[in-house]
């Protein structure tokens, strides 16, 4: 057990190293002297606590979508469409919030918000559950093609109903203070979404390991018929993890839309879903580790963001970096498994002869 | 015939990545000789087998054929030096005809099919097969698919024929004719390797016994100089107790536990029944056996009790409740346990722990959940009890099932179903693959339950098993029940004959039961 641990940790960190390392060589390509460039970034990181906190305001609507891919994943079920679902929480947050702002207090705002944003994500998430379960839809292909309706639908809406005042851009008013999520540490941009995430990730966590229903859902992750046999109703199973999952990311979108852009802007976020499957596969699907990967992402998140600003590098850095940094973490997995391996049938060896 | 021998193994060892599979195994493989290969499953019979026949590697040791040493990495290399095995699980295109199956692999380009057909009707004939060249394979009876098989290898001029676990499938007389052609194929000069966990098939057609027991030869002998007794102590380590059924108890007094009237299931894709007209009551107190030779609609019986698949006629009644349209959770709910007969897929969740496996169950009662939580201390504690009662070997409550061998696995669904099973259990296959300690262990369970009175369905292919265990055996063949009988009314010669579709003379098949 502690073996394992370790080498969690130690084939993570290596991984990490192993990505910064050959993004690293590409910069050498560039004339940009890597040393120097890393420094540059993890210097600048820990410059000023504005930037510090960014990487947490980052690292926010991450643990949403990485719990949106990363729930389902213990059932079995892949959930490609966490995209769609944090912009259907998006465009759920925007909308009530101008509708609601002025007309009650703040936090009750919020808190009505906070709310319909996860139901109507919930159901858009639950659909594609149901789909699966009443026709046995490819639950990753729904998902996937899920996000391009979301997208257009807020493009769509973008346009039209939810359209600024101005009628220039294809973008919302944006919106009074009073539906602004409380800022935690003054001077920065971090907000109480932050820790509506790691709450999120905590609460999924207990639900997963400490709730008979959590349990049902691993059991049919890991094998379906004996679960079945088990009298457990893995099609509205289905329904249900893909409900909170759904859920959750639109929750991500509310946080997102209420606690930093305080607007809706078209195409905004574009990459939080991808990476929240990048971040759940490098937690090894455990909620709790969800926290701590996005806060990982969220520092390559800002450190590629100032990279990208010094002269002669390009601003594909940061994806690039964190490109390189998933495959080295899902190589680490295979290298998890084979070291396992070798020392079982090492022990084996030595019980044989004995 | 003492020659110098066709095939040698010298040191063989192999590691699986969770047992030993092997370790230092030595054997001769002669010219014109039976060598049986016995053990219980598990012994390591075919991994050795499977090591010689390139489909496994060894980590360490040594083949030589013909007094060379050999590097064998694929069953191609096998075939080259006339080596050929057939496999429990035959390795048959179900859609090809026989001839298109027997020269797969072995023509290219444009072929006159009639041609080969003429070659295996011949080489059928000259074997004594009954065969014909053009049957779709999918289309034939196992025992016949398993002749194709072995046409396979013949075709190929196999000089030693490994034959894994040949008998499982057969009928007893099937089993018979396949003897005498093991029997002629050595009289021919050829090698045969027969393995098996049955001494009644030894004794009858090996030459030379090499026993193994735990992944290690424990025995190398000749037939002549052996005998029954001795073999079984090899085997097993210690001695068998005869547990012969003694009771012989009437037990139509009392409630029936479990009742299914003309119980039918379609196979809506097959378009065929998987069993069909299905009757029996199993009273409180009494074992109804379930004879047959695997693949007769066993599991499709056991789906329908569980409520796993719908039936497509009749009613099943549960202490006289009418259950047909239960969902699987509700019948679990009043009382039915069911032990399924492969357990890592149906019994078990691998990847988790043994709390879990144990909780897989309850998960919808207030047992181990309170406010909502899973309360792992009391489920911890009930756990530790169930793995001392069942004398279940493991680290502790937190093992994943994966970490237990066969035996234990199958002990800690038994702990669960017996403990879940409050008025019926189903037990499909419960012995299967398992030591005998284990076996005896799980024989043991399963009278003690019907001493308290639960109504016991038990399946098996293993007759000493139904004879040693029930009050009752129902035959069933083809999905039906060819008849149901008290259990001193039945000797092993009439269960085999029911067992293949015949009926016993003067129409005793179909007896009505009070």
């Amino acid at each position: 057990m502690s073996s394992k641990t370790r080498d969690l940790l130690l084939t993570n960190v290596l991984a990490v190293a192993a990505g910064l390392t050959a993004s690293g060589l590409l910069l050498l390509f560039l004339g940009a002297n890597p040393l120097v460039t890393m420094g540059t970034l993890f210097g600048s990181l820990f410059r000023d606590s504005y930037t510090f906190a960014d990487i947490f305001v980052k690292a926010t609507p991450l643990m949403f979508t990485a719990l949106a891919f990363g729930l389902p994943f213990q059932a079995n079920l892949y959930n490609i469409g966490a995209q769609g679902q944090f912009y259907i929480g998006s465009i759920t947050a925007v909308g009530l919030s101008l509708l609601l702002q002025g007309r009650m207090p703040g936090l009750l705002a919020l808190a009505i918000v906070a709310l319909v944003s996860f139901l109507l994500g919930g159901l858009w998430g639950g659909m594609i559950g149901w789909l699966k379960a009443r026709f046995n839809a490819n639950e990753f292909l729904v998902s996937m093609m899920s996000t391009y309706v979301a997208l257009n639908l807020m493009n769509y809406l973008l346009r039209t109903f939810l359209m600024e005042s101005k009628a220039e851009y294809p973008q919302t008013n944006p919106l009074a203070q009073a539906v602004w999520l409380p800022i935690v540490v003054p001077g920065t941009r971090l907000h109480v979404g932050f820790i509506l995430g790691v709450l999120a990730c905590v609460s999924v966590w207990v639900l997963l390991y400490k709730t008979a229903l959590g349990f049902r859902i691993r059991a049919v992750g890991s094998n379906k018929d004996a679960a079945e046999l088990a009298g457990i109703n893995y099609k509205r199973l289905y329904v249900v993890t893909f409900f909170i999952a759904g859920a959750l990311a639109a929750l991500g979108g509310f946080t997102e839309v209420n606690g930093v852009q305080h607007m809706l802007v078209q195409g905004f976020n574009p990459g939080v879903g991808a990476a929240g499957i990048g971040i759940a596969i490098l937690a090894n699907g455990n909620p709790l580790g969800m926290i701590f990967a996005a806060i990982l992402f969220g520092a390559l998140n800002v450190g590629g963001t100032i990279m990208g600003q010094l002269s002669g590098i390009p601003s594909s850095i940061n994806e690039l970096m964190l490109g390189f940094v998933m495959v080295f973490v899902i190589l680490a997995y295979y290298v998890r498994e084979k070291l396992e391996d070798r020392r079982e049938k090492a022990r084996l060896k030595k019980a044989a002869s004995l | 015939m003492s020659a110098a021998p066709f095939v040698e193994l010298r040191h063989i060892s192999k590691y699986f990545a969770k047992v030993i599979a092997n370790h230092d195994v030595s054997m001769q493989i002669r010219k014109g000789e039976v060598l049986a290969l016995l053990g219980e499953n598990g012994a390591g019979k075919s991994t050795i087998m499977k090591v010689l026949y390139g489909l496994y590697r060894a980590e360490e040791g040594q083949i030589l054929v013909d007094g060379q040493a050999q590097a064998i990495h694929s069953p191609k290399d096998a075939m080259a030096l006339g080596i050929a095995m057939i496999q429990q699980h035959f390795a048959l295109v179900q859609a090809h005809t026989v001839t298109e199956n027997i020269i797969l692999g072995l023509v290219r380009g444009r072929y006159d099919i009639r041609r080969y057909d003429r070659i295996v009707a011949e080489l059928a004939a000259k074997h004594g097969f009954a065969i014909e060249p053009t049957a779709t394979v999918g289309d034939l009876p196992v025992g016949v698919q398993q002749k194709v098989e072995i046409l396979k290898a013949l075709y190929q001029n196999a000089q030693l024929l490994i034959m894994d676990e040949p008998t499982a499938v057969l009928t007893p007389q099937e089993s018979d004719l396949l003897m005498d052609f093991v029997k002629q194929n050595t009289r021919a000069g050829r090698a045969v390797v027969f393995i098996t966990h049955k001494l009644r098939e030894v004794m009858e057609v090996a030459d030379h016994i090499v026993v193994m027991r735990g992944g290690r030869v424990v025995g190398d002998l000749r037939k002549a100089e052996t005998n029954e007794l001795e073999l079984s102590r090899l085997m097993v380590g210690k001695e068998i107790h005869d547990r012969t059924y003694v009771e012989d108890v009437v037990h139509d007094s009392r409630p029936v536990g479990l009742e299914l009237q003309n119980v039918s299931m379609r196979d809506p894709k097959e378009d065929v029944f998987r069993i069909q007209n299905v009757t029996f009551q199993v009273r409180q107190g009494e074992i109804l056996g379930i004879a047959g030779v695997s693949g007769n609609g066993q599991s499709a019986l056991c789906d329908a009790i569980t409520g796993y698949r719908p039936v497509t006629a009749g009613r099943i009644l549960l202490n006289g409740q009418n259950i047909t349209d239960r969902s699987v959770r509700e019948r679990i709910r009043l009382g039915l346990g069911y032990v399924p007969s492969d357990r890592q897929r149906y019994g078990l969740i691998l990847s988790m722990q043994l709390t879990e496996n144990m909780f897989l169950k309850r998960s919808f009662e207030n047992t181990w959940v309170r406010r909502g939580l899973i309360d792992a201390r009391k489920l911890a504690a009930y756990t530790t009890e169930q793995i001392h009662a069942y004398d279940v070997r493991a680290t502790g409550p937190d093992a994943t099932a994966r970490s237990l061998s066969g035996g234990n696995q199958q002990k800690v669904v038994l702990a669960r179903e017996v403990d879940m099973g409050s008025q019926v259990i189903v037990f499909d296959q419960p012995t299967r693959g398992l030591d005998l300690g284990a076996t005896d262990h799980i024989h043991r369970t399963i009278l003690n339950e019907k001493k308290k009175g639960k109504a016991i369905v038990l399946i098996s292919a293993e007759l000493s098993e139904i004879f040693g265990l029930s009050d009752r055996i129902a035959v069933i063949y083809k999905g039906e029940i060819v008849g149901i009988y008290r259990n001193r009314d039945l000797n092993t010669e009439k269960i085999g004959l029911l067992m293949a579709g015949y009926t016993l003379e003067g129409g005793a098949a179909y007896e009505q039961q009070d």
